[in-house]
């Protein structure tokens, strides 16, 4: 579903990514670990057509992401690490909102289906997001994703912030996704939600990809040891 | 772009301290209007009965030297029109009435309303004050953060994502922002379209300034709303809209009015009525007989009636002689006049072409323009009034001349029949397509920064993405 076929990217002169190759396949978590400037958030903007690969190729479900911007985005969910909604807005208003601009309509008990199933509580529904918590405005964010029928969800540190019990939540939604079909790729520093959430782990330094390992391979001890080891190499 | 701007819509009227804020200026705007459509009406009023009243004294001159009744003279009114009040334009510094008498040609280029391209329009509260200055300000700080706050929260993103573009956003945003602006307008427009007799030529005209305003607002709208996607944050946003704003609104009428006059300068008030009364002195001076001109007067009439002394003719040659002078002094006026009006066109020119760097000007003549209280109109008024001057003058010199009386019968007197047969000095406004033609420039440049605007917008912003 997802390849990248050595990909490289530099901003003025300095690698961002250097010769990055993942393959992600349908029913993944892939999860990118690495410190901040490893690269991450610039592979997750080649895939979302915001940048453009100096070298190489990125393709999401056979699509060039750098000539079929458009196609490409259609087949994408994107959660960043803090999702921003219009806070005068109710969650409801959000998602049909966002919606709409994807070129879809739904009705309104479609949409509070959409809402419920990513997690979100009905009572919160008609609330405006400006009271929401920062887990409450994430589920609206994998709804707005959900409705559109992603079929690549990305997310930028999704679990930053984010309480143990919405952490958790996330993870079993991420998981569900999965289940459905979903391929999903999440950027993180959070060593242990990555081991919980994700199926396979990539770790960046430098804008290579210096590991790669399935998550049941290692215990969340293994992982941080591994890390750490590669980061203060 | 109909979802983008019923979402702005929904957010803008959710937002408590706009919607009072957008209260405070319905309750000014209509407060303002209404007093504008009051002071109107009592202007109407007030001005019939001066006028009936002058007229009254007139057509009660029981008997009068018709020379003595020229100066007597009269008033002249500017018609007080219904949307003459929504913007005064130069009339708040020309007045309303003119007096006309004999020999006094009106020097209309050194009335202060030449200084018309440099007034400032922070005077009284008028409806046009609060459209052309505060108005756009409250459109500024509406849309400022429009995009950025967009880029800024990472929304952007999302909706990229969604398939929204950088275009459409602009576009969509400013729509919804400029029906706010036109809301606004409306509630003026409304006021003023309510006090309207059913008259068509102001029905248009009001028309017409609601277009132009509508335009105006477009153009700051859009403005802000693409420096907002351009520039990296709010605060540079807001601080170059208001610099624009200010350049706009402050700095450059009145540099650019100040360089319109440098350019084309007029000659001095002192250099006019010299070369004026030079040129007079030439010719015939009704009060100095040794004149050779009067000479050259004195024997063609003599001739005409075939007689030697000016005594001898059977009609009274001193009408003869002062009307030659009045014509005399007319010709000298209009060609120092005509010279005046001339450069005048020209600043009038040079200025409305600065629309071409700043729509507001284009705004601020249009606005004039409509309400017929900008120099155009001041300077109409005063060619008729002048025409009507002439005639009036020279109905009574030839009175003078003709009516039975001998050369240096100064005593005799017309009876109340002829005064009352004067009729009164009735003005109309130009008519809107003669109007529209003098301001054509300022029509083009305000369609054209719309148009810039939006090409730039529509085919430079098409694939750009600020993230």
């Amino acid at each position: 579903m997802i390849i990248l076929n050595n990909v490289s990217k530099s901003f003025k002169g300095i690698p961002a990514v250097k010769n990055l190759s993942l393959q992600i396949t349908e029913g993944e978590i892939y999860g990118l670990l690495g410190s901040n400037g490893a690269g991450k958030s610039t592979t997750l903007n080649m895939l979302l057509g915001f940048q453009q690969p100096d070298q190489g190729k990125a393709f999401i479900d056979g699509l060039d992401t750098s000539a079929h911007v458009k196609e490409v985005r259609s087949l994408i969910g994107y959660i960043p690490e803090s999702v921003s909604l219009y806070p005068y807005l109710t969650g409801m208003e959000n998602l049909a909102y966002f919606c709409k601009i994807s070129g879809k309509k739904y009705a309104d008990q479609e949409l509070a289906g959409f809402l419920t199933e990513c997690g979100l509580d009905t009572n919160a529904h008609h609330k405006r997001t400006e009271t929401y918590s920062k887990g409450m405005r994430q589920k609206v964010g994998i709804a707005i994703a959900y409705a559109k029928n992603a079929k690549v969800y990305i997310l930028d540190e999704p679990a930053s912030g984010l309480d143990p019990v919405a952490s958790n939540e996330l993870s079993t939604l991420l998981g569900k996704l999965a289940l459905r079909g979903a391929t999903i790729v999440m950027a993180s520093h959070d060593l242990f939600r990555v081991r919980e959430t994700c199926t396979r782990i990539g770790i960046m330094k430098k804008g290579t990809l210096v590991k790669e390992m399935a998550a049941a391979s290692v215990s969340a001890t293994e992982l941080e040891n591994i890390y750490l080891a590669y980061m203060q190499d | 772009m109909k979802t983008i701007v019923a979402n702005e819509w929904k957010n803008l009227g959710r937002d408590k301290g706009l919607l009072v804020a957008s209260v405070f200026f319905a309750a000014v705007l209509i407060a303002v209007s209404i007093i504008s459509v009051k002071e109107v009406k009592q202007s109407k009023e007030n001005q019939q009965k001066a006028q009936q009243h002058m007229r009254e004294k007139w057509e009660a001159i029981d008997s009068m030297n018709a020379h003595s009744a020229a100066h007597y003279g009269t008033y002249l009114y500017k018609p007080v029109t219904a949307i003459g009040n929504f913007d005064e334009g130069v009339y708040n510094i020309t007045g309303k009435v003119l007096r006309i008498e004999g020999h006094v040609q009106n020097e209309i280029v050194y009335s202060e309303a030449s200084q018309s391209l440099l007034m400032s329009k922070f005077g009284k509260l008028k409806s046009s004050l609060i459209l052309q200055y505060i108005i756009p300000l409250l459109l500024i700080f509406l849309a400022f953060n429009s995009m950025s706050n967009e880029k800024e929260s990472g929304r952007v993103k999302l909706l990229y994502l969604q398939g929204a573009t950088t275009a459409q956003l602009i576009i969509s945003k400013s729509i919804a922002i400029w029906i706010y602006g036109i809301l606004l307008l409306s509630i003026t427009f409304f006021v003023q379209l309510l006090s309207l007799p059913p008259d068509y030529d102001q029905t248009q005209r009001l028309l017409l300034l609601f277009v132009v305003f509508a335009l105006y607002y477009y153009i700051i709208v859009i403005g802000t709303i693409y420096l907002s996607a351009k520039l990296k944050n709010n605060t540079a946003v807001l601080t170059m809209s208001l610099a624009g704003w200010m350049l706009w609104t402050i700095f450059l009428p009145k540099i650019l009015g100040n360089t319109s006059e440098k350019a084309f300068r007029l000659p001095s008030r002192q250099a006019f009525q010299t070369a004026m009364q030079e040129d007079r002195a030439k010719g015939i001076d009704g009060h100095n007989p040794s004149d050779k001109r009067e000479k050259e007067l004195k024997e063609k009439v003599l001739k005409e009636y075939n007689v030697t002394d000016v005594k001898d003719l059977p009609i009274n040659y001193d009408g003869i002689r002062m009307q030659a002078d009045e014509e005399y002094g007319n010709q000298v006026w209009d060609k120092h006049f005509g010279n005046n009006y001339t450069l005048l066109k020209k600043q009038k020119t040079f200025y409305q072409l600065s629309g071409i760097i700043n729509p507001f000007i284009s705004l601020q003549n249009l606005s004039m323009g409509l309400c017929g209280t900008d120099m155009y109109h001041h300077v109409h008024f005063l060619q008729q009034a002048e025409l009507y001057r002439r005639n009036f003058i020279k109905m009574l010199n030839d009175r003078h001349a003709f009516g039975g009386s001998k050369t240096g019968e100064w005593e005799w007197t017309e009876n109340n029949e002829f005064f009352k047969s004067i009729k009164d000095f009735e003005y109309r406004n130009p008519a809107l397509g003669s109007l529209l033609e003098s301001y054509r420039i300022d029509l083009l440049c305000l369609i054209g920064w719309a148009a810039l605007i939006t090409t730039i917008v529509l085919f430079k912003e098409k694939k750009k993405e600020y993230v």
